[in-house]
């Protein structure tokens, strides 16, 4: 592994957080709707990461021994789930979505833990820049060598 | 031994060889800091860089392995993030260092050069 290889894990991080974030910021933006396209109220979404291979590139550069080494793994958002757990519902009979016993099913999304986990999103997407950072610095400094 | 390679020189580009092969593995563990079932991994530098040494002209193929004594949390990954950001500000000076002894060692060859000059 070389550094850019480096760089490569930790900015397949920065896209993996990235996605989490929007996912987190779509459910606080629709811990409201009581209509989806697919019927009934919105559904809270989460990622799930996976560990990736590093790119065909990055393994060509390392071929040989090194290449199937089990560390270099960046990371991947495998997919995008649906939180089943079930609607909250409230009591509001002049809603236009209520249910015949005034009753409207309101999207599972709990604002406060939406925060928490956008926190942690910006959390790891910050350690992740520090790593590219590192990384940065330290091809810098091969190249001071050559001066 | 050619005239302007010395030993020393040779042993700290092992050593940056393997600083920056345990920054990456570091790099790797911070980016799969949120990944399910996802285990830290290390490599032992010592025993890496002796090996390294004893076989200066093979491709450095550090084996990273799995750290023991980490806490694990429900979702089976283990990845600490005090330890992956101390780890990654150690590495960085420890290559910072090795860069720094190389640039000496070539100006000391580079003074004894330029040394009928004077």
């Amino acid at each position: 592994m070389n550094l850019f290889g480096m760089m490569e894990i930790s900015a397949s991080a920065l896209g993996a957080e990235r996605i989490r974030a929007e996912v987190v910021t779509s459910n606080l933006a629709n811990a409201e709707s009581t209509r989806t396209s697919e019927g009934g109220p919105y559904q809270r979404r989460e990622v799930v990461f996976a560990a990736q291979r590093p790119s065909f590139a990055l393994s060509l550069a390392s071929a040989g021994p090194a290449a199937r080494d089990a560390a270099s793994t960046g990371v991947r958002v495998r997919e995008v789930v649906n939180d089943p757990a079930p609607a909250l519902v409230k009591y509001e009979p002049s809603h236009p979505d209520a249910n015949a016993d005034g009753y409207v099913a309101y999207p599972n999304v709990n604002p406060v833990s939406e925060m928490a986990d956008l926190m942690g999103a910006a959390r790891a997407y910050e350690m992740n820049v520090s790593a590219i950072t590192a990384a940065k610095q330290m091809i810098q400094q091969s190249i001071e060598i050559l001066k | 031994m050619s005239l302007v390679e010395t030993p020393l020189m040779k042993s700290l580009a092992r050593y940056l060889d393997v600083t920056a092969y345990r920054q990456g593995v570091v790099a790797a563990n911070i980016a799969n800091i949120d990944t399910p079932g996802y285990r830290t991994n290390d490599i032992n530098f010592k025993q890496e860089l002796d090996k390294a040494l004893q076989a200066p002209d093979a491709p450095v193929t550090p084996s990273p392995q799995q750290v023991p004594g980490l806490l694990e949390r429900p979702d089976g990954n283990n990845v600490n993030l005090d330890r992956e950001g101390l780890l990654l500000a150690q590495t960085q000076l420890h290559f910072a260092t090795g860069v720094a002894l190389l640039r000496s060692e070539l100006k000391r060859i580079s003074m004894a050069i330029q040394e009928d000059k004077a």
